[in-house]
């Protein structure tokens, strides 16, 4: 646990006046996210427009910090320090419980084998200097229901969403 | 008035030295991979009036062409990951089509094995001396996430929905290495099971170590020019039939939709054109940079229904063999044979060389039809080429 408390100066966010919010944010323990004032839709990370419907200037709003793991991974071979100290942890694709915006985050407090698709989380926020924060996910904890059952058990088997987003690509 | 559209083939086939090549750069390996291309088409380099490749670094493609001594009038460096060289020949299709280029060299060379060693999958791309994170990389690269692991989450995600196991991703390797054993240039040659899949090291779950790309140096080129040029040159002409490049996202994180790629969109605009449905499809090419990246893109081409991939892949003792429904990289693929970084233009060669019907041992008999498909980045871009003995 102590690896995920250092930060190499090549990981501390480099806030740009778009941003800045976010990372400030998370450094007071809050998660901030852009909402659309068309759409209703909500988005992670900040933009110019609404990536949904693409109408000008969302707002900031504070998410609930709640979400539902798409997706995730246990990341068992990672050469770069401090990675290579943490190993195995498990990073997530989280949909937060705002609709339209999903969050890619580490999961420290999780053990590998209690990962799941569906499990339910919330925001956790580790320091990254300068007053600015991570945000991380950890199980939030028997109160809160699971909807899906786990994978290894019985697949489920949900109509995929039909979205499609925007962005641009590369490797 | 404007004229007719050309039909457009590949002429000529090249490889530069690998999987190994030490000593040698990547532009002196796609130089020889562009001579032996040019010798194999019967043509000089004064004939290529344009010039396409894809690389790691600003102006690369106008340092090749220094480099090959050429000067083109058509140039073209769409540089969107391992898919580039299909948006390529996408692109020089339609320059011939349209006559804006007559004959276009697509080239790459990579030296990444003996340069950089086996890190890219698990680099997490670190260290970088201070300089700014590209967006939206600054929110991924400090969850530790590596370019394995975005593609172990998709795979976890189509697992989920669609209960695709283990087993079915380890296949597609195991029927990879059955091909590259025929391959004596693949890097890996010794068969291996399911069993021998998954008891390989896990790098991200659920992908093992043999779920993987080999990592190796090499290049190749595809020479593309006008049907009437074509007639004048050795080799049967190999028609370009039709193509599509898309893209749905850049990080696996805004993927919306993990168990679909924008193959979905690029396959039927590609085979429209073409003038084909995926049943008359002989032989395919696919970009196997991690087994489950075939998967998807057989889901999303239409050769299996979605989330029946899994099935697909094994039923009949293993469609992607010789004699299977779909032959599929049938040189051994990015998984045993050869992955220079980028492998897309290598699906091009591959597919050219069975419809020339000079595939040896791994002859698909009769091969009429075959499609080479390039994914790029993090499932990030899609192209799609259909290729023929006879135009569309």
């Amino acid at each position: 646990m102590t690896a995920w408390d250092e930060t190499p100066k090549w990981l501390v966010p480099r806030p740009t006046p778009e941003d800045r919010e976010f990372w400030e944010g998370a450094g007071r323990g809050e998660l901030r996210i852009q909402r659309c004032g068309a759409c209703g839709m909500h988005q992670h990370y900040a933009r110019l427009s609404c990536r949904h419907c693409g109408a000008p200037d969302p707002d900031w709003v504070t998410a609930s910090g709640q979400g539902t793991i798409y997706s995730f991974t246990v990341i068992r071979q990672n050469g770069v320090p401090p990675f290579n100290e943490r190993l195995p942890y498990v990073v997530a694709a989280v949909d937060l419980d705002e609709a339209g915006a999903r969050v890619l985050a580490p999961m420290p407090a999780l053990a590998p084998d209690e990962a799941r698709v569906g499990l339910r989380v919330r925001a956790a926020f580790r320091p990254a200097g300068d007053g600015l924060g991570f945000v991380d996910f950890e199980p939030s904890g028997p109160e809160s229901p699971v909807t899906e059952t786990p994978v290894t058990e019985t697949p489920v088997t949900e109509t995929p969403v039909t979205e499609t987003p925007v962005i641009r690509s590369g490797e | 008035m404007a004229a007719p559209l050309r039909n457009v083939c590949v002429v000529g086939v090249g490889f530069g030295d690998g999987p190994r090549a030490t000593g040698l750069t990547g532009t002196t390996i796609a130089a020889q991979a562009f001579r032996r291309a040019l010798d194999d088409a019967g043509l000089a380099k004064s004939d290529v009036d344009g010039l396409a490749s894809a690389g790691y670094g600003g102006m690369h493609e106008v340092a090749l062409a220094e480099y090959l001594g050429i000067e083109p009038g058509w140039m073209e460096s769409t540089s969107v990951g391992g898919s580039s060289f299909e948006f390529h020949t996408l692109h020089a299709f339609r320059a011939i089509q349209h006559g804006d280029a007559d004959t276009v060299a697509i080239v790459y060379g990579s030296n990444q094995l003996t340069a950089a060693g086996r890190t890219l999958g698990t680099g997490g791309g670190g260290g970088r001396g201070g300089m700014a994170l590209p967006l939206p990389m600054q929110y991924e690269f400090p969850a530790g996430i590596t370019l394995v692991g975005a593609y172990a989450m998709a795979a976890q995600r189509h697992m989920h929905e669609y209960g695709t196991t283990p087993e079915q991703l380890a296949s597609i390797a195991v029927q990879a290495r059955e091909h590259a054993a025929r391959n004596p240039h693949a890097m890996y040659r010794d068969p291996i099971t399911v069993d021998d899949v998954l008891a390989s090291k896990l790098v991200a779950d659920p992908l093992h170590k043999l779920d993987c790309c080999v990592i190796s140096d090499g290049g190749c080129c595809i020479i593309l020019t006008t049907e009437e040029r074509a007639r004048e040159l050795p080799h049967r002409p190999v028609f370009v039939r039709g193509a599509a490049g898309a893209s749905t996202h850049h990080s696996i994180n805004a993927m919306a939709d993990m168990t679909r790629t924008a193959a979905a969109r690029t396959g039927p605009r590609a085979f429209t054109e073409a003038g084909i449905a995926a049943a008359d499809v002989d032989m395919f090419a696919m970009y196997d940079s991690f087994t489950y990246t075939v998967l998807v893109v057989l889901e999303d081409l239409g050769f299996a229904p979605k989330g029946e991939g899994g099935r697909f892949v094994t039923d009949g003792g293993g469609n992607l063999r010789l004699g299977g429904a779909l032959p599929t990289n049938t040189d051994g693929g990015g998984l045993s044979a050869t992955h220079p970084g980028m492998r897309g233009l290598f699906l091009l060669c591959e597919a050219t060389r069975q419809l020339r019907g000079e595939a040896g041992d791994s002859q698909v008999p009769g091969a009429e039809i075959a499609v080479a498909h390039g994914s790029g980045g993090w499932l990030s871009t899609q192209g799609t080429v259909v290729l023929g003995t006879e135009p569309a």
